[in-house]
């Protein structure tokens, strides 16, 4: 048995290797940190969760404030008081979720998948982190424009935003997310993100004289268009409107609901995990990107999957191609923006509410669901389900999470390390 | 002439203990960073590439002029394995400044609550003295928020970096950042004045320190004077300022101002009591017709 720490993957975690001839047969996650976000909760005024919820993350936080606000409002509603949206205070809530995406996967591709690859294909992969900072830095501005700041923004309420934004500060945002796609074009996929987002097969990648068009060779290089399978079914929770809520079983879609979401303690023999394993109706799901991209029939990713299944190109690619397909969102999200409506319909005071709600969102690595019971508007539990929960949690050999599943069989170690990054691990998600 | 090598760069370590990774993301959004990352030898970072991994400065036998720590404090924890205390103790000693980001390793912040009666910062146990550097207290620069400001972090290191004295308040912050309240550039300053409060949330109009929990006047830092993410504030975005660079963050009811006799509880810093309820009454008796009304209608203008 081989012990590997990892880090950089906000936060720690340790894989413990089962070798046979030089291939992973075997592999066990640990996670050793534990904040106890619940129970932080526990007791407090409700709409304090706006607050402490996003404090669970540093990258992702934005996903976790929205998710405790449709928590929130999910809870009025079971109380017999639904809560109004205007389409304004929606599409600001879903144009800043958008835009902390994008600044989590330019993170990826420069900061984890890069220098990650460049250890397996050292001839292959120019290293530039501060491309990816930069990037990131473009989108936390515009959704800051709205949201007053990035990281730990709290500008969410039931009922809306907090925010009452003019047209300056939408031509702010939109001439920010130009600069960005105009970055993306030249410093990342070498092409128009129009003509990107027309791709229709991975060759189109073959042309590209970029750094994406060099993450794609080293990919097929590395041979991992043939490697990291994990099962082939995807999991899409959140309502939004780039992704549909879907169980997807190689490809046909079928519905989900988050009440057949469970969690279990995730299995580690040999040290103490905090980490739990989501899974749905007892079963593992892949969650992410590409999950999201086969829920809602993007063509390319499709042709792909078709090609390269749910291998460890294909999940890198998805995510990649996501980005793009994100930019052009929050571009036409912003420039259709509507101003002329209220911000925020208040409901009544959270003090009179008693009720259980759930919130869904899709945050940059899957699905995240918040559930909360608020008694007279105090919390009495609160159950943080993350999607690093569903990708890599740690499970027993004859039934492993999908990232054992993906490490297992025909790969060596190294490749298994690199293999474990495409699924975007996030240490302070899976055990909070 | 050569440009410095790495030999004359200072070398910066930066450790994490109890924490969500908030201040590494938020130091990433600094405008200048490759400029201030070329005044330094960057042995290690959460994120950032750096010339040693944590499993070698684990062994604590890397050099270290200054140790950037971020999040609380937990005697118990460890980073791949070796004790806080142990990684603490060997590079507090050797590092000629210590910066303590963020409230949790200021004051023990929001994950001093993750274990109470052990967590704390790395000097102050909210606003206690006490903490696992107490006996390097002179050399510790704490740049409490949540997350820190990039742009305070970035003031830190290169003022180390240009060899220049940082003068800091009784709980170690620098001056320069948080001599300022957060009221300081409030946009909604003019209702403040006048005691109009903000009829709801989701409105540009109206102050929030009356009814939405605003601690703007009565919190240390730049955030309205130095925008976040060169944009904004929270209160710029009409969600109040939780005072989060202040020792008693996370505080409870964030969203909610406590009153007596429709009078905050808690009045704006230095003011006496009394005073304020005087100059309240009289501003109240005003009747300002540009400020009870929307600024913009936003129905017609559109």
């Amino acid at each position: 048995m081989t012990k590997q720490l990892i880090d950089q993957i906000e936060g720690e975690a340790s894989i413990r290797f089962d070798m046979k001839e030089n291939m992973v047969d075997f592999a066990t996650i640990a996670f050793p940190h534990f904040r106890g976000m619940e129970a932080i909760l526990e007791g407090k005024p409700a709409l304090d969760a706006l607050v402490v919820t996003p404090r669970v993350c540093g990258i992702c936080g934005h996903a976790h404030l929205m998710a405790s606000v449709r928590a929130m409002e999910s809870a009025y509603a079971d109380a017999n008081e639904p809560v109004q949206l205007t389409a304004k205070a929606d599409t600001i809530r879903e144009v800043t979720l958008v835009l902390e995406m994008i600044q989590n996967h330019f993170k990826w591709i420069y900061l984890v998948i890069m220098p990650e690859l460049a250890k397996l294909r050292p001839e292959k992969i120019a290293l530039t982190p501060l491309k990816g900072a930069y990037a990131a830095s473009l989108a936390s501005k515009a959704l800051a424009s709205f949201a007053g700041q990035w990281p730990h923004s709290s500008y969410m309420l039931p009922g809306g935003v907090s925010c009452d934004p003019t047209h300056l500060e939408r031509i702010k945002a939109q001439s920010l997310v130009d600069e960005l796609i105009s970055f993306f074009e030249k410093e990342c996929a070498g092409t128009a993100l129009d003509d990107f987002l027309a791709f229709d097969s991975c060759h189109d990648f073959n042309a590209l004289e970029s750094d994406i068009g060099e993450i794609e060779r080293a990919l097929t290089a590395a041979g991992m268009h043939k490697k990291g399978f994990a099962y082939d079914r995807f999991m899409v929770l959140g309502e939004h409107r780039f992704t549909n809520p879907a169980k997807v079983m190689q490809t046909r879609l079928l519905q989900a609901d988050e009440k057949h979401v469970k969690t279990h303690s995730a299995y580690s023999p040999s040290e103490k995990t905090f980490a739990k394993n989501a899974c749905y109706k007892d079963e593992f799901y892949e969650c992410g990107p590409l999950s999201r991209a086969m829920a809602s029939n993007v063509e390319l990713i499709k042709s792909m999957h078709r090609r390269f299944k749910d291998s460890a190109y294909s999940r890198v690619m998805a995510r990649i191609f996501e980005t793009a397909r994100l930019l052009d969102h929050a571009r036409d999200m912003l420039g259709s923006l509507a101003l002329n409506e209220d911000s925020l319909i208040p409901p009544k005071p959270i003090t009179g509410i008693s009720g259980c709600g759930v919130g869904v969102v899709e945050a940059p690595r899957g699905p995240l669901i918040h559930r909360v019971e608020i008694e007279e508007g105090i919390i009495k539990s609160y159950e943080i389900v993350t999607p690093t929960q569903w990708n890599i949690g740690s499970s027993v050999k004859e039934n492993p999470t999908p990232a054992q599943l993906a490490m297992m069989g025909n790969v060596t170690m190294e490749e298994a390390l690199f293999i474990f990054r495409t699924f975007d691990v996030c240490s302070v998600c899976t055990t909070h | 002439m050569h440009c410095a090598s790495d030999r004359d760069r200072p070398t910066l370590i930066w450790l994490q203990g109890v924490t969500c990774n908030g201040n590494t993301h938020s130091f990433l959004n600094l405008p200048y960073l490759p400029q201030l990352l070329a005044k330094y030898d960057l042995l290690y970072h959460p994120l950032l590439p750096a010339s040693s991994t944590l499993s070698e400065v684990v062994q604590c036998k890397r050099p270290c002029d200054v140790l950037v720590f971020e999040g609380a404090y937990d005697p118990l924890m460890k980073r791949h394995e070796v004790l806080l205390s142990e990684l603490l103790d060997y590079y507090g000693m050797r590092a000629g400044h210590i910066i303590g980001v963020g409230s949790c390793a200021s004051f023990g912040g929001m994950f001093k609550a993750s274990a109470p009666q052990r967590n704390s910062g790395l000097i102050f146990d909210e606003s206690e003295s006490s903490g696992p550097l107490l006996a390097l207290k002179n050399k510790v620069i704490n740049l409490s928020g949540c997350p820190v400001h990039p742009e305070w972090l970035g003031y830190t290191l290169s003022m180390i970096a240009d060899n220049k004295e940082i003068k800091v308040d009784t709980l170690h912050r620098p001056l320069e950042l948080y001599s300022h309240l957060v009221h300081h550039g409030c946009t909604r300053n003019e209702y403040f004045e006048w005691k109009v409060d903000a009829k709801a949330f989701g409105l540009k109009e109206g102050c929030l320190f009356y009814l939405q929990g605003c601690r703007a006047p009565m919190t240390h830092a730049s955030c309205n004077r130095i925008l976040w993410n060169d944009v904004s504030s929270k209160t710029r975005s009409g969600t109040p300022c939780f005072g989060c660079t202040e020792p008693d963050f996370p505080r409870n009811d964030l969203f909610h101002t406590k009153t007596n006799m429709s009078i905050p509880e808690d009045v704006p810093l230095g003011v006496p009591k009394r005073s304020y309820l005087t100059i309240t009454g009289i501003a109240k008796a005003f009747h300002i017709e540009r400020l009870e009304g929307k600024l913009i209608d936003d129905k017609t203008a559109d």
